[in-house]
């Protein structure tokens, strides 16, 4: 019974302008629903997923009738955010260099490029001094770098370490911007990525790292439409400047997954390098393939700085496509946030009753989410929420100092 | 609980440059109120730890604060509360008209400002009800000398005082009318002060709060709409200087919020087989009828409220009024500030006479009318509520919402003995 449920197939894509007629639609046959991204004067506004009728055309008005619905109050909102502020007065923008780490994926890294040289390098009419450099991590072949030097306009280094805070901080060596971006190969950037970032560094030019929305590229298997659906990366649709405290968490900041994800994050350089970058243990693959933006999120609270969230500051992910990668996933996230504490836990004494509390609230959390799914309230497989808790299992039981071992090894072997 | 920290009320005008906010020493935060000129649209507590505040930080917070009610104002017009759960969730509007609304804020300001134009009409009395609390009193008159419109008449009520410094505060502000009543019981006050005055309506404050400059604008554009027979404001408070006041603002408080919500036949019909919810219409402390609706449904029940039962007088006339089919109406623009109980002991005090005047209201308001929903209020949605309270507390301790529960349940136990024995006094009469 409970592996015989439906689950969702597809979902259309829609990017809706507010300020424009609607146009007509054509919805495929054999899309389940549609998941709409509404923007008020192409800043993102609201973001929702809605299954589709069945045995019914469905038309624009009724997607009118929607947004109605759905989107009034944040469209309303953003109204009323632009007459609250001010028009924005600069004459000075930092310099950037938008850093991304690959490893033998030449097609998304070309996807990724081609949205990046797109999007004009000025925000606000300011121009914005900017490089982009591929960080290719361990390479087996020659192509991404082929593909790199065939591109104008970016740069191209290696990194023998195989791990993705290795090529982090190989980036943070190299780059010679204020501040640093960095984001996913399987990303491609909005139009509005540069100025979403600009702004949320005239609105806080003193905070140590920005985040931004993350929605998905498409919806196009089950595996995609569950996690979107469970929540995804999405961030929400206000701009949040985290500081010491966040009123109803005891446990922050150590749920360092509030701040936002490493596929889109930038930093103020200078205080990157004060942390020494990276934790080079975490993100290195299997088996501890996650953890370094979230550690280097807490670090930077911790130091007493602050992580501004902006949603126009966007990028759109391309989720994993079979049901496979999602579980490893969720594994790995488990595995993460767990070896994380346990990170903690050791460096930092004093947190210990803080971590005490996040390790009983995320599992209480996820078993709660077990029985919402095993009573089939909730659409999304149970098993992948077991799978995250066998991660979290993992991931608290040494997994931290395991990893560390791993990579005295992989320094031996490159010195 | 002896080392509390005050917090600090802070009123932002939207309309006007944002400021920054810097920590002070010795407060644990901030109590802010977003405003839009004179009109009030929400309210944020704010952590000390979160200072200072950017004018940045300060639109976030005050977004998230006052959309709804923006919203409310702008896409409903008047919200008919039919429930309290799902009160509004998406506009009947279209979404070309939200759109087109460059600025929102603006437009809510010409709104509001005609409704406050359309009101010239119909004579007003300003009714204080008060015993021996002379301070506070002229306090309140001072706050009524300053009002944009003023009214047609000012009267204070002396209930029972025993000194008489009641007097000679009244007579201290010239035009003030004073009538002395010296049967104790707020609501015999307030029907005394309605036989005494001449206003085709009748505003009551509270002597406990000062009022909004703007306060009888509201009041009076509320009423041009002749179906309205009653009118309540928000009652925002004046100070959080200790922890009872804080428990009472964050727990009890007169807060209605800041959507103009229309309480009609809708809102009674829904709730009438489980006991109409009276109390989120409004607060006593900030409310006013139409002279004629005490000729309808007659006046104030003389065993509720203060020197009676407890409380709760107010929304027994609220609820007489729906179930002959007036409309309330609530008007977040008619502010006044309350004073709450700075005492941790009174305010005890004050929330078992709340639930003892509470239960009295729901026996009296059954007796009235034979609507059931008042009894399976007081016999099964009460206990279950302090039931769950009870188990809360013996989980988690009591402390917070649950440190006042004792006071509470007795005063419910005690709310029911009152009826009974006013029942057997009027027998024996």
């Amino acid at each position: 019974m409970i592996f015989s449920r439906s689950i969702p197939k597809k979902y259309v894509l829609l990017d809706i302008e507010a300020l424009q007629p609607i146009p007509a639609m054509s919805i495929p046959e054999n899309a389940s629903g549609m998941a709409v991204l509404v923007r008020l004067k192409s800043r993102p506004v609201d973001f929702w997923m809605e299954p589709l009728p069945k045995d019914k055309p469905f038309t624009s008005r009724e997607l009118i009738g929607w947004i109605n619905r759905k989107s009034s109050i944040s469209l309303l909102k953003a109204r009323i955010r632009d007459e609250l502020t001010p028009p924005v007065k600069c004459t000075r923008l930092p310099s950037l260099t938008v850093a991304i780490c690959t490893r033998d994926r030449p097609r998304q890294l070309a996807r990724c490029l081609k949205s990046l040289l797109r999007i004009e390098r000025a925000a606000f009419g300011v121009p914005v001094s900017s490089s982009i450099l591929v960080v290719d991590n361990a390479p087996s072949t020659k192509v991404t770098q082929a593909l790199v030097e065939s591109v104008p306009g970016v740069d191209y280094t290696m990194e023998p370490r195989p791990g993705l805070d290795f090529s982090r901080n190989r980036a943070l060596k190299e780059a010679q911007g204020d501040l640093l971006a960095f984001i996913d190969d399987d990303v491609v950037v909005d139009g509005g990525w540069l100025e979403g970032l600009m702004a949320a560094w005239i609105e806080y030019p003193d905070a140590a790292a920005f985040t931004g929305q993350v929605l998905p590229y498409e919806l196009a298997t089950a595996a995609q439409v569950l996690f979107e659906q469970r929540g995804g990366f999405r961030r929400g649709f206000d701009t949040i400047c985290y500081g010491q405290t966040l009123p109803g968490h005891p446990e922050y900041p150590l749920n360092a997954g509030v701040f936002g994800t490493g596929a889109n994050m930038a930093f103020q350089r200078h205080i990157l390098n004060q942390l020494n970058g990276f934790d080079e243990a975490l993100d290195t693959g299997p088996p501890l393939p996650a953890g370094g933006d979230h550690d280097i999120f807490y670090r930077l609270i911790r130091e007493g700085h602050q992580i501004v969230y902006k949603p126009a500051f966007l990028v759109f992910h391309d989720h994993r496509r079979e049901r496979k990668a999602l579980i490893q996933q969720y594994w790995s996230w488990g595995l993460g946030v767990m070896a994380l504490a346990d990170k903690w836990r050791h460096k930092n004494p004093t947190e210990r009753p803080r971590i005490r509390y996040l390790v009983r609230a995320w599992f209480g959390l996820r078993f709660s989410e077990l029985i919402f799914a095993v009573l089939r309230r909730k659409p999304f497989p149970f098993y992948m929420i077991l799978t995250e808790m066998a991660g979290g299992m993992v991931g608290i039981m040494g997994e931290y100092r395991r990893s560390i071992k791993r990579i005295h090894r992989v320094r031996k072997q490159f010195p | 609980m002896s080392s509390f920290n005050p917090l600090k009320i802070l009123h932002i005008d939207l309309s006007r440059e944002l400021p920054s906010i810097h920590p002070v020493p010795d407060i644990a935060g901030l109590f802010v109120v977003f405003w839009w000129q004179n009109i009030p649209l929400g309210h944020s507590w704010v952590p000390l730890s979160e200072l200072p505040m950017s004018p940045v930080n300060i639109t976030e917070r005050a977004l998230t604060a006052i959309t709804p009610a923006v919203e409310s104002y702008l896409m409903g017009g008047f919200i008919e509360v039919s429930t309290s759960t799902d009160s509004f969730s998406g506009f009947a509007g279209d979404i070309k008209t939200l759109t087109e609304m460059g600025k929102p804020l603006s437009l809510l300001e010409e709104r509001i400002a005609l409704s406050f134009k359309a009101s010239k009409a119909p004579s007003v009395s300003v009714i204080v009800c008060t015993r021996d609390r002379p301070a506070q009193l002229a306090r309140c008159l001072g706050s009524l000398q300053n009002l944009s419109h003023k009214p047609d008449e000012i009267c204070v009520v002396d209930n029972a005082s025993r000194s008489d410094e009641t007097c000679t505060v009244t007579a201290g502000f010239g035009d003030v009318h004073y009538v002395y009543e010296p049967k104790p019981g707020l609501n015999v006050a307030r029907n005394k002060g309605i036989r005494q005055s001449s206003g085709d309506i009748i505003a009551f404050v509270d002597d406990d709060v000062t009022v909004h400059g703007d306060w009888l604008d509201a009041i009076q554009g509320a009423f041009v709409d002749l179906g309205v027979m009653a009118v309540t404001g928000l009652a925002l408070p004046a100070e959080l200087k200790t922890q009872a006041q804080y428990l009472f603002e964050t727990h009890w408080g007169f807060g209605r919020g800041y959507q103009d919500k229309v309480f009609g036949r809708q809102f009674f019909e829904r709730f009438r087989s489980r006991g109409v919810p009276v109390l989120e219409i409004g607060a006593g402390a900030n409310m006013a009828f139409r002279r004629r609706v005490f000729d309808d449904v007659g006046l104030f029940d003389e065993r509720l409220d203060v020197g009676a039962a407890g409380c709760s007088g107010d929304s027994e006339m609220w609820y007489r009024i729906l179930a002959r089919g007036g409309i309330c109406h609530y008007v977040p623009t008619a502010v006044v500030y309350h004073y709450h109980r700075p005492e941790m002991e009174a305010f005890h005090r004050q929330l078992f006479y709340y639930m003892r005047g509470h239960v009295t209201a729901l026996l009296i308001q059954f007796e009235r009318h034979r609507h059931w929903g008042n009894l399976r209020r007081m016999l099964l949605s009460l206990p279950v509520y302090y039931a769950g309270l009870m188990i809360h507390g013996l989980l988690y301790g009591f402390s917070g919402r649950k440190s006042t529960l004792k006071s509470e349940i007795l005063g419910c136990l005690s709310g029911v003995k009152f009826y009974l024995n006013q029942k057997q006094r009027e027998k024996c009469n």
